[in-house]
């Protein structure tokens, strides 16, 4: 089995697995780092949204041979102390319900006010496209990356 | 292990009030006759007990809760609901999961949205005891009359002196309690009613929650299981030699799990990472005896239950005699029909289960933690079943698939068969195909007006499977068929029939039951019965309704917030109401025409769940249900073909997006009454009132769910 090196929040990792295993296993099952959650595994939900140089991508739909020599940040890496704007936002608006996909809303947030620090109602609803909840948190999403914005 | 909220057991609390020094315990205890007694209990004898506080020396005070919590909120409501009366600062109530334990605290399940309905009173009472000891055991100190002495923030205070809670815990242990403590006057409330900030939210913003999913124990093997596509098919064979000589394989074997009383097949991959048992589930090649169930497809059912309606059925309710009226002619009658629904929560199903040397443990996200301990000792032949652990973190969702068993029961035969410890994850497309599922309903109304254009006679018959009666030969519907179908309205004849339906398709709870199906018909009926008229459908209802009625209340409200009688060029709008787990709510919603058909642009609910506890919990629940709902109206529904769920996953079966979420805006009512489950109210309404509004803008009336918005 071939080894990958990965940098994940800074910090260096060294995985044996197979190439094609999808990044999301390495981060979790490797890493141990767990706040990157599993829950559709085709690309279509959002749960396991980390950032790859900065930019939102579906961990489980990203084989782990494409990752060599990339940044990857997760939740966890996000800050030191739950005080990046979007993680204040989102405790201020009271989002997550049972928290599951919170993660990958909160990647996805980030990395569009990263690019984008106001964006409109339209760019919001494209952004979050695919980034689903059961629990139905959607209007508090939207009201705390409008919030994020302002505090960013 | 790191789990957010530990649960301790029974011998790590002794541990912690020996440690602490005297402390003043107070339980709630069963006292055999169905209710619930307040008393000072020592916690190395008394076992028999539901939640306890433990107020230590320190100023601590600790609540030990005995449910667990799903993302619903109730473990900042429950301490909010003692401290109320305590006197304390919510801030300074920690609150603990118990663990599992049926003797000691009684059911610990999470359904029906009932966790607050049955807590509220003993908590409170729990509270106002303390707070009298405290009072008393100051009073005594001083030699003061007690009525000159009050509690407040944590202290008892009188006009010379005052003393903590802490300083006071030692006499106050040693009083005796009241049974009939004084409660407080709803005026005098301070934190009832106060939207507080639930505790669990910061670390499901920075991954730190941690949920089933996310535990591993030593030594563990991980299984994906490939089960009968068709429910109750049954294994000829397999390549277990092939398999084994995968990457990280370690066993292959047949395994089963029982859903309401059948068995259903599977075989199971245990490798070392989750990763390598998928991959070995992939090459998998079963031989299925699908035993004839492959020729049934959704259109097959539903011809079924089409001339299952015409069965006269059992009469589930009845006033006066429609049977008669509706005999005769000028009748109305229309035909609604629900599909099957997924539960589809965010976390997959899982469990971890070890079973060894006489005893077990469990490691996962349960709404039904007792249920799981008497399985697993059950099947494992254990027969103390308090020699299994049980370990339940955060649920990522429940909306009732979290009440079962079955995913444990296969993690228990697999640890049984390879010794070791083993967890079973079901990948998405297993927990959308396997159901059990939300059940399929077909409805036939029939109404008769009077010269007046009000309701004269009405008949719903309900055509559905039954989720306690799904085998055998008994054929007998049952009360839990009329679920949502409200008859508070004054009609002078009125009948709700049952057919029940039994097939191979299993199904179970799902988020509001049966209210998140009959009430599409009855809301939408309703609503063509007024229109026939010429009436207002808010009015029409109003007038059903008795006047002091806390369905009238909630009626009016949300036509005063929604500005019912305005109306807009190009807006449709459509109103519907329900009352489930006690909670009463009314919906209106708002529809425009858009380029890509009919679209939802604003909901306005208003609720009455009795005392609210904490008003942005309930909101957040009626939100969710909202969306939930919605989801449910116009995205995602489950189609059979060959005799199996064709959708697999969410690019086929689709939730609702944040782009497609309308405006949605709730009024929660100020009422004294007890508090009533919140975490349901919303989703029964938003179909029949989606349908009410489409009808309203267009004149066209869609009477199958989910719509679709594109096609109007
Ligand atoms: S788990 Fe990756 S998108 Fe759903
Ligand atoms: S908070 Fe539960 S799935 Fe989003």
């Amino acid at each position: 089995m071939p080894t990958f090196s990965l940098n994940i929040n800074g910090k260096d990792y060294s995985i044996d697995a197979e190439p094609e295993m999808p990044l999301l296993w390495a981060i979790r099952d490797y890493a141990g780092l767990t706040g990157t959650k599993f829950s559709c595994g085709i690309a279509q939900c959002g749960a396991c949204i980390v950032h790859i140089d900065g930019a939102p991508v579906k961990s489980c739909s990203f084989p782990l041979s494409a990752v060599a020599g990339k940044r990857i940040t997760t939740i966890e890496g996000l800050s030191e102390n739950n005080d990046h704007p979007v993680q204040v936002a989102w405790i201020e608006e009271q989002v997550p319900q049972c928290g599951y996909c919170q993660s990958g809303q909160i990647m996805a947030a980030v990395a569009l006010l990263d690019q984008n620090p106001n964006p409109s109602d339209e760019e919001i609803d494209m952004a979050m496209t695919g980034v689903l909840c059961r629990c139905g948190t959607y209007p508090r999403i939207k009201k705390a990356i409008r919030k994020a914005s302002k505090l960013s | 292990m790191n789990f957010e909220l530990p649960a301790l057991n029974r011998r790590d609390f002794v541990k912690l009030i020996s440690l602490s020094g005297t402390a003043l315990v107070i339980g709630c205890v069963p006292n055999g006759q169905g209710n619930e007694e307040i008393k000072k209990i020592n916690l190395s004898k008394d076992f028999d007990v539901n939640q306890f506080i433990v107020i230590n020396k320190e100023g601590g005070i600790i609540l030990f809760n005995h449910r667990p919590e799903m993302g619903q909120g109730t473990f900042q409501s429950i301490p909010m609901i003692l401290a109320e009366e305590l006197e304390v600062d919510i801030s300074s109530v920690e609150i603990r999961p118990s663990e599992a334990n049926r003797d000691l605290y009684g059911s610990q399940m999470v359904v029906g949205s009932r966790s607050i309905q049955t807590e509220y009173m003993n908590l409170r009472k729990m509270g106002a005891a303390a707070r009298e000891v405290f009072i008393e055991a100051a009073a005594n100190r001083w030699q003061v009359p007690k009525e000159n002495c009050r509690a407040e923030n944590g202290m008892v205070v009188h006009d010379d002196h005052q003393a903590s809670y802490a300083e006071l815990v030692e006499d106050a242990s040693k009083l005796p309690l009241s049974a009939d403590p004084i409660l407080k006057d709803h005026k005098d409330f301070k934190i009832i009613g106060t939207s507080v900030a639930r505790r669990d939210i910061p670390s499901k913003t920075n991954g730190s929650a941690i949920f089933g999913m996310d535990i591993t124990v030593p030594d563990m093997l991980y299984a994906s299981i490939e089960r009968s596509a068709v429910f109750l098919g049954t294994v000829v064979s397999f390549n277990e030699d092939e398999l084994l000589k995968m990457p990280g394989v370690q066993h292959v074997f047949k395994t089963q799990r029982t859903v309401y009383g059948r068995e259903r097949h599977g075989v199971a991959v245990l490798a070392n990472t989750y990763w390598q048992a998928l991959q070995a589930r992939k090459a998998l090649k079963i031989v299925w005896d699908d035993k004839g169930l492959e020729k049934n497809t959704t259109e097959s059912i539903l011809n079924t239950y089409k001339l299952e309606a015409r069965k006269p059925g059992v009469e589930l309710f009845k006033n006066g005699d429609s049977n008669k009226l509706l005999g005769s002619k000028d009748i109305i009658s229309e035909e609604y029909i629900t599909p099957y629904q997924s539960h589809v929560p965010m976390e997959p199903m899982n469990a971890i289960v070890r079973v060894a040397n006489g005893e077990a443990e469990f490691w996962g996200s349960t709404q039904n933690p007792n249920g799981i301990r008497e399985h697993i000792a059950q099947q494992a032949g254990i027969e103390d079943p308090y020699k299994v652990k049980i370990n339940y973190t955060y649920m990522g969702g429940g909306f009732g698939r979290r009440s079962m068993t079955d995913v444990v029961e296969e993690a228990t035969d697999l640890s049984i068969k390879s010794g070791k410890a083993v967890k079973v994850i079901w990948t998405r497309e297993d927990d959308m195909t396997q159901g059990p599922f939300r059940a399929a309903s077909f409805n036939v109304l029939k109404g008769k007006l009077d010269s007046e254009g009000n309701i004269e006679a009405l008949e719903h018959k309900v055509v559905a499977q039954e989720i306690q009666n799904q085998t055998g030969d008994n054929m007998e519907a049952g009360g839990q068929l009329m679920g949502g179908i409200n008859i508070d309205y004054t009609i002078p004849h009125f009948t709700v029939k049952g057919v029940l339906q039994k097939n191979y398709v299993p199904i179970s709870y799902w988020r509001a039951v049966y209210h998140s199906t009959n009430p599409f018909a009855h809301e939408s009926f309703i609503d063509e019965l007024a229109h026939k008229t010429g009436k207002d459908p808010a009015q029409y209802r109003l007038d059903m309704l008795p006047e002091d009625n806390r369905f009238t209340e909630v009626l009016k409200r949300v036509m005063e917030e929604a500005h019912w009688s305005e109306k807009k060029e190009g807006i449709g709008k459509g109103i519907a109401i329900c009352e489930r787990s006690g909670a009463y709510f009314a919906m209106i919603v708002e529809v425009i025409k858009g380029e890509k058909g009919i679209k939802p642009i604003k909901i306005t609910t208003a609720v009455d769940v009795g005392t609210c506890i904490n008003p942005d919990t309930v909101k957040a629940q009626t939100e969710g249900s909202i969306v939930m709902g919605l989801t449910a109206a116009i995205k995602s529904g489950l189609e059979i073909e060959n005799g199996r769920i064709k959708q697999q996953n969410f690019d086929t079966y689709k939730l609702l997006e944040l782009s497609e979420t309308p405006e949605i805006v709730t009024v929660v009512m100020k009422n004294t009454l007890p508090p009533d489950g919140a975490g349901e109210a919303g989703l029964p309404t938003v179909a029949p009132a989606l349908a009410n509004a489409i009808f309203d803008l267009t004149g066209k009336r869609l009477r199958r769910l989910p719509m679709d918005l594109n096609e109007v």
